[in-house]
């Protein structure tokens, strides 16, 4: 296959688009891998990164993972085959279920995050 | 009387059609057809018949029923994967239509390709059903409730037309992906309550070549004319064997 295969069609662009935004991730966890392992050093060792640079590419890297979040839950109604009462649970109501679990555990872990910041 | 000239003139359309005899050419060519495009109901396999009866016999092609079962006459229809039987030219026309073999598949000919490693996969999933005894046909029939037969209708709707692995780019790089339509048939009978082959069919569809070489691009259910929707089998087989694997109990029958 041609290196630009992925050009030929708008539903190969989206899926190139949605797996690349994994890449910046992996780099983000990367880093925050590093920091835990610096913070175990204790407080001294640990030194954040605060340049604006830093900031900008953790947005970035925010708005990738909300991206390919939204794209994976998605799809959920198509993976998820599951019955209730010997009836198919509706595709719609399985990713309506798994956004609403992503809403919970989102808030969840800033509630943890917030508090331990007080 | 020039606006009347105008009205009676006969519509034509161009075609583009992939020519290649291997004992001749180095690689595929195009050749341009201008044909007369009278009926709009004309489909390119239309086209096809009409260049091969009138203006060059020699154009190689795969078709039967014409009606969109047989699955026999897919081909790339400007760069998408078509049942050439259901691709109206009325939908391209005035521009020119290419029609050139499906992708991802070696050329025998023309529009032509090797069906080989396909049939070889489809058979590899064992794509009947399998019993742990027969039962003597005297003790009647497999019976299914309706319920039961909705769980794999929709899988077993597929007419091997290729289409899907055509739009499948983790199959044009790399060929030894056991592909959409086989897994969607393997998936059709391991949903069948009358089968009990799962077991005999694992090892094929868990291979690091079998569902895990998906990457979920879903362009192989966009193409499917009959709906079958290979990426949803693929994505449940991928579920069904992890749950196998991890759950106690998972790989009981």
């Amino acid at each position: 296959m041609p290196a630009g295969w992925w050009l030929r069609k708008r539903h190969y662009v989206l899926y190139i688009v949605r797996e690349f935004t994994a890449l910046p991730m992996a780099l983000w966890l990367l880093w925050l891998l590093y920091d835990v392992k610096s913070a175990g050093a204790g407080p001294s060792a640990f030194q954040p990164p605060r340049s604006i640079g830093f900031v900008v590419f953790s947005a970035v890297c925010l708005a990738f993972a909300t991206y390919h979040s939204y794209t994976f839950l998605k799809l959920a109604g198509v993976i998820i085959h599951v019955k209730l009462f010997d009836r198919p649970v509706p595709p719609t109501v399985i990713v309506l279920t798994m956004f609403g679990l992503w809403a919970l555990a989102s808030i969840a872990i800033g509630a943890v995050l917030i508090g331990f910041a007080r | 009387m020039a606006e009347k000239r105008v009205a009676t003139k006969e519509k034509r359309i161009t075609i583009k059609a992939t020519r290649f005899d291997p004992e001749k050419d180095e690689k595929p060519r195009l050749q341009s057809y201008d044909i007369p495009f009278t009926d709009e109901s004309m489909v390119v396999l239309d086209a096809l018949n009409h260049i091969k009866s009138y203006v060059d016999g020699s154009l190689s092609y795969r078709w039967s029923c014409r009606m969109g079962i047989c699955g026999s006459c897919g081909m790339m229809v400007n760069g998408t994967p078509k049942l050439t039987c259901s691709a109206f030219l009325r939908d391209y026309w005035p521009r020119p239509i290419v029609v050139e073999p499906l992708t991802n598949f070696p050329i025998i000919r023309d529009l032509v390709i090797d069906m080989d490693d396909f049939l070889h996969k489809l058979k590899s999933v064992q794509p009947w059903i399998i019993r742990k005894q027969e039962m003597p046909l005297g003790a009647g029939e497999h019976l299914q409730t309706p319920a039961q037969i909705d769980d794999f209708r929709q899988f077993s709707q597929c007419i091997n037309c290729m289409l899907c692995y055509a739009a499948c780019p983790v199959y044009g790089l790399d060929d030894t992906f056991l592909g959409p339509a086989a897994i969607a048939l393997a998936r059709r009978y391991n949903l069948d309550s009358r089968d009990q082959g799962l077991k005999q069919r694992l090892p094929v569809i868990a291979q690091p070549e079998g569902v895990w070489e998906c990457s979920f691009v879903g362009e192989c259910s966009v193409v499917c004319p009959k709906g079958v929707d290979p990426a949803k089998a693929i994505q449940q087989s991928k579920l069904d064997t992890t749950l196998r694997f991890t759950l106690p109990y998972g790989n009981r029958d």
